[in-house]
């Protein structure tokens, strides 16, 4: 396998690269500056929208103050334990990154194992507040809608992509949807990707292998996806 | 150094040992304290606004600029010490935060110069919503 002092280095010949980084954590790094410009692009169009429909654009701490098996009335106290959530498996990753630079495998085992549950409560958290955005509250708003074709005025509850009780424009909703959902569906399969990962931890395919880097690659998607939760809270949630 | 397959093997030249994870395992601790403070700051922030608003008179856009530092202060924080950015060379940090260096410039551009100078205007938003204007404008019946 491996050996000191290879007399003829093979590739491009220069020995070491300029970056001092393996291919494969390298391009996951490619990837995750793509797919971080994919999140930018829709950010940005939140950005005009806000400011295009400023006038009717409503203020998210009115809306998300809902939190399970309680009817107090707690302003983003849900999100803000959704936030923690990830912060919380972002840290349980980066342990077990750094228990796979020591070769740790029953360390690397528990901290995946930890990161994977803190996932899955993270998406099942978002099922619930989709749940209750579509769901809405009991008295709806006053809505135009388009029915056989004609525009009435008629309350409407919950929201939809053409309409909804928090604004009059579907944009709202629009952007809710899209954008939690888009980082939803990367934190779904953040976790798939994770439970891969601790299964061959778990199996001792690392051990075999003799470096525990694919950790770290996953690591690196699974930040990117805390990362990413970072800005939507502030720009959708918080602003 | 480690050399796999005529390659150096960065796999392993990452690895380190138990003495040293000590004092990782100690800094990212750290980070993850300092996550946590930041997000209940924002959340109280959120909450209690209307009251700052009231009792300072600060306006909306000094809210806005902070949570923005304060977001960028967390990603920061998470590119550098989560993802080991930090712990990478010169020239792979460079590579790879130099194309938002040049987003952002292109975006404060875009924000206080091109689109965010008109898309205000009434007469642009009837093109993309003729739901919301209805809704907006229609005459009220009854």
């Amino acid at each position: 396998m491996s050996s000191h002092a290879v007399a003829k280095p093979q590739g491009w010949g220069g020995g070491t690269s300029p970056l001092a980084t393996s291919h494969g954590k390298l391009f996951m790094w490619f990837f995750l500056i793509s797919d971080a410009l994919t999140f930018s692009a829709l950010l940005v169009a939140l950005g005009f929208f806000r400011h295009k429909y400023a006038d009717v654009w409503p203020v998210s701490t009115d809306i998300f103050t809902h939190f399970p098996f309680t009817h107090a009335h707690l302003p983003l106290i849900y999100v803000g334990w959704m936030t923690f959530d990830l912060i919380l498996s972002s840290v349980t990753m980066v342990l077990a990154v750094e228990a796979g630079h020591r070769k740790d495998q029953k360390a690397v085992v528990l901290w995946m194992g930890l990161t994977v549950l803190g996932g899955a409560i993270f998406v099942g958290s978002q099922v619930w507040e989709w749940w209750i955005f579509i769901e809405g509250s009991v008295d709806g708003a006053m809505r135009w809608q388009l029915i056989d074709g004609q525009w009435v005025e008629k309350i409407f509850t919950g929201a939809n992509l053409q309409y909804n009780e928090y604004s009059v424009t579907p944009h709202y909703a629009n952007f809710f949807f899209c954008v939690t959902g888009f980082h939803g569906f990367h934190v779904f399969s953040g976790v798939v990707i994770n439970m891969v990962a601790f299964i061959m931890a778990y199996t001792g395919v690392f051990e075999r292998r003799g470096h525990y880097e694919f950790i770290e690659k996953v690591g690196l998607y699974w930040h990117f996806v805390d990362l990413v939760w970072v800005f939507v809270f502030t720009f959708f949630y918080l602003l | 150094m480690e050399f796999q397959d005529g390659f150096p093997n960065y796999e392993v030249l990452a690895q380190h040992d138990n003495e040293a994870g000590i004092g990782v395992r100690k800094r990212l601790m750290n980070v993850f304290w300092l996550l946590l403070v930041i997000t209940l700051i924002e959340v109280a922030i959120g909450w209690f606004w209307n009251d700052i608003q009231h009792s300072t008179g600060l306006s909306k856009t000094w809210l806005i600029i902070g949570f923005i530092m304060f977001t960028l202060l967390k990603a920061g924080y998470i590119v550098m010490t989560f993802m080991h950015l930090g712990d990478e060379n010169k020239a792979m940090r460079w590579m790879i935060l130099g194309p938002y260096f040049a987003f952002i410039i292109y975006l404060i551009y875009m924000t206080a110069v091109t689109e965010g100078a008109y898309s205000g205007e009434p007469a642009h938003r009837n093109l993309l919503n003729p739901v919301t204007e209805m809704a907006k404008e229609a005459p009220a019946h009854h």
